[in-house]
C-alpha cells in the first residue's frame, strides 16, 4: 500500500496544474464576490467562502478524478497493477486517499486566500471544521465520480458526462439556492450534494450556530456517501473492454 | 513455508491448467482448455486472434474470473490464494502499460514495494544497467522509445525472480533488435531455471525457442506438444501439406489445424 501511495502522490504533484486550476475556480468566485454589493446579494463573506469551496472540491473530485482514473482504466494500468499482490481495495484504497489529499490542499487554499480576500480572520477551530468539512463534502464529491468512472467506460464519455454533471450541480446549487426557479428548485437544491455541502460549510464557519436542519444536511451527505459509493464500488470494471 | 519457498519443488508443475472455461456473458471463449508447464520451461500458447489465449492467460493471472476448472500456480489454488499466486507471476500484458507520468525509477521502486523487493538506490542501479536504461533513470515512462517501454515492462516482470513469467504477445511492434534482445532474455531465464508461458504470432520464433507449445482455435486445445513432435505427428495431413511451400514447419501445422480464413 505505501509503494501504491507513493506512486499516486508522484502522479498528483506531476498534475499539479490541474491542482491549481482547481483553485482558479474558487479564487474566481471569492474575487468577483468581493464587493460590499456582491456580498449582500451573495449572503456574505462566510457563505461565498463556502461556495468557493464546495466548487473548488466538485471540480476535482468530479471531473478529474474519474477522467484520471478512467484513462488509466483505458489504458491498462489498473490492469498492470492487478496482476501483482496488490489487491483492489488496495488499488482504489490508494487513488482515493491521494485524492482525498487533494481536496485537502485546495480546501486549505481557498480558504486562506478566502479569509484574505475577505478580511476575515478565522480561529483555528473554524480552520479545522472547515478542513473537515472539506473531507466530508470532498468524499461525497469521490463517490460521485467514482459512480460516473464505475457506470461508464470509456474515458472520453466520463469527460463529457463528468462536465455534464457538474455543470448540472453548479446550476441547481446555485440559480435554485437563490429562489429564482421557485420554491421547490430552492428545497431541491438545498437538499442536492452542492447545496448540503454550501449549508455544511456556512454551519461550521458560523461556529456554535449548529441547529436540527445542520445535522440533517449531514445526514444527508452521509446519505450520499453511502448511496454513491456503493454504486461506484460495486459497479467498477477493471478493464474497458 | 513462505511464498517465495512454494513451488520451487524441480519435480511439480509450476503451473496446472485443468479443464478451464471462461465465459463472457453467452460467448464461451475458452473450452475445457488443460495444460502444465515444468520447471525450465518454455510453453508457447499459440492460436490466431480471438482463440481464448488472452482470456486463458487473464485466468491465470487473476484478471478474468473463469466459469469452471482449475488453475494451480505453484502448486496453490489461483481462487483460493490470490495475492500468494500472483505474487508467484511474473506477468507482462499485451500493452505496457505503466502510468505515463511516472518516471523510470519511479515505476520500479513502486512493484519492488509491492513485491516486497529490494529498492536501494544500487539495486535499482542495477536493475537499470542491466535493461540499458541508467541513463533514462529520470525520464517519465511517456518518454521511452517502444522498445526501452518493453525493456522495462519486462524488467519489471522479472523484478521478484518469479517462478513463472507469463508474457503476453512480448515482440508485438519490435524492431528487430529489440526482439533479438527479449529472445535472449527469454534463453536466459530458461537457463536459469525460470519457467515461461506465452503467446505469440511468430510460428517460426516458437519453433525456435519454445520446448512445448499448446494450438489454441475457438477456445479449444487444438493439440499440445514439442513443436518437432507436432510437425511430426501432422507432416502428412492433407490441410498442413496444403499449406506448406516445401519442408513443413510449424506454421504449417498451425494453419493446417486452424484455417486459412483471415480472423478478426
Amino acid at each position: 500500500m505505501t509503494a501504491l501511495l507513493r506512486a499516486d502522490f508522484h502522479v498528483l504533484r506531476k498534475n499539479r496544474r490541474s491542482l491549481i486550476m482547481s483553485i482558479l475556480l474558487p479564487y474566481l468566485i471569492l474575487v468577483s464576490t468581493n464587493s460590499v454589493q456582491s456580498e449582500q446579494s451573495f449572503g456574505g463573506a462566510l457563505f461565498e467562502i463556502g461556495l468557493a469551496l464546495t466548487y473548488g472540491v466538485a471540480s476535482t473530485s468530479i471531473m478529474g478524478y474519474p477522467l484520471a482514473l478512467a484513462r488509466d482504466r483505458e489504458n491498462g494500468v489498473l490492469q498492470r497493477l492487478r496482476v501483482t499482490p496488490a489487491t483492489t481495495k488496495e488499488i482504489m484504497g490508494s487513488r482515493l486517499a491521494v485524492q482525498m489529499v487533494a481536496n485537502l490542499v485546495i480546501a486549505l487554499a481557498v480558504l486562506s486566500l478566502g479569509a484574505s480576500i475577505h478580511h476575515l480572520h478565522l480561529s483555528i477551530v473554524q480552520y479545522l471544521l472547515v478542513l473537515l468539512a472539506s473531507m466530508v463534502g470532498g468524499a461525497m464529491f469521490l463517490a460521485i465520480g467514482q459512480t460516473l468512472v464505475a457506470l461508464i467506460k470509456t474515458a472520453d464519455t466520463v469527460n463529457s458526462a463528468a462536465r455534464l454533471v457538474y455543470i448540472g450541480l453548479t446550476l441547481l446549487g446555485v440559480f435554485g439556492a437563490s429562489g429564482a426557479l421557485g420554491h421547490s428548485w430552492q428545497v431541491a437544491s438545498s437538499w442536492s450534494p452542492v447545496g448540503t455541502l454550501m449549508t455544511l460549510f456556512a454551519s461550521v464557519l458560523h461556529v456554535g450556530a449548529w441547529n436540527t436542519h445542520d445535522s440533517e444536511t449531514l445526514l444527508a451527505i452521509v446519505g450520499y456517501i453511502a448511496v454513491f459509493t456503493g454504486i461506484g464500488v460495486t459497479q467498477f470494471k477493471w478493464d474497458a473492454r | 513455508m513462505t511464498t517465495e519457498d512454494l513451488g520451487r519443488d524441480d519435480a511439480s508443475p509450476v503451473l496446472e491448467v485443468e479443464h478451464l472455461s471462461v465465459s463472457y456473458g453467452t460467448t464461451q471463449a475458452v473450452k475445457d482448455v488443460g495444460f502444465e508447464i515444468r520447471r525450465g520451461e518454455i510453453f508457447g500458447l499459440l492460436g490466431p486472434n480471438g482463440a481464448g489465449k488472452t482470456s486463458t492467460l487473464g485466468a491465470i493471472e487473476g484478471l478474468t474470473s473463469f466459469t469452471s476448472g482449475s488453475i494451480r500456480v505453484g502448486g496453490l489454488d489461483v481462487r483460493k490464494h490470490g495475492a500468494q499466486t500472483r505474487a508467484m507471476l511474473g506477468v507482462q500484458l499485451q500493452a505496457t502499460s505503466f502510468q505515463p507520468q511516472l518516471t523510470v525509477i519511479q515505476i520500479i521502486e513502486l512493484f519492488a514495494g509491492l513485491y516486497g523487493v529490494d529498492a536501494s538506490p544500487q539495486a535499482l542501479h542495477e536493475q537499470l544497467t542491466v535493461i540499458g536504461l541508467a541513463g533514462e533513470a529520470k525520464k517519465a515512462f511517456k518518454q521511452l522509445s517502444g522498445g526501452q517501454q518493453q525493456r522495462l515492462s519486462l524488467s519489471i516482470a522479472l523484478l521478484h525472480d518469479p517462478l513463472l513469467l507469463v508474457l503476453d504477445e512480448p515482440t508485438t511492434g519490435l524492431d528487430p533488435q529489440s526482439r533479438r534482445h527479449l529472445w535472449s532474455r527469454i534463453e536466459k531465464r530458461r537457463e536459469d531455471g525460470g519457467s515461461i508461458l506465452l503467446t505469440t504470432h511468430s510460428m517460426e520464433e516458437a519453433q525456435a525457442v519454445c520446448n512445448r507449445v499448446a494450438i489454441i482455435d475457438d477456445g479449444w486445445v487444438l493439440a499440445t506438444g514439442e513443436p518437432q513432435q507436432l510437425i511430426e505427428r501432422y507432416k502428412d495431413d492433407p490441410l498442413v501439406r496444403a499449406a506448406a511451400r516445401g519442408a513443413v514447419t510449424l506454421e504449417d501445422v498451425f494453419i493446417g489445424l486452424t484455417g486459412g480464413a483471415l480472423r478478426d
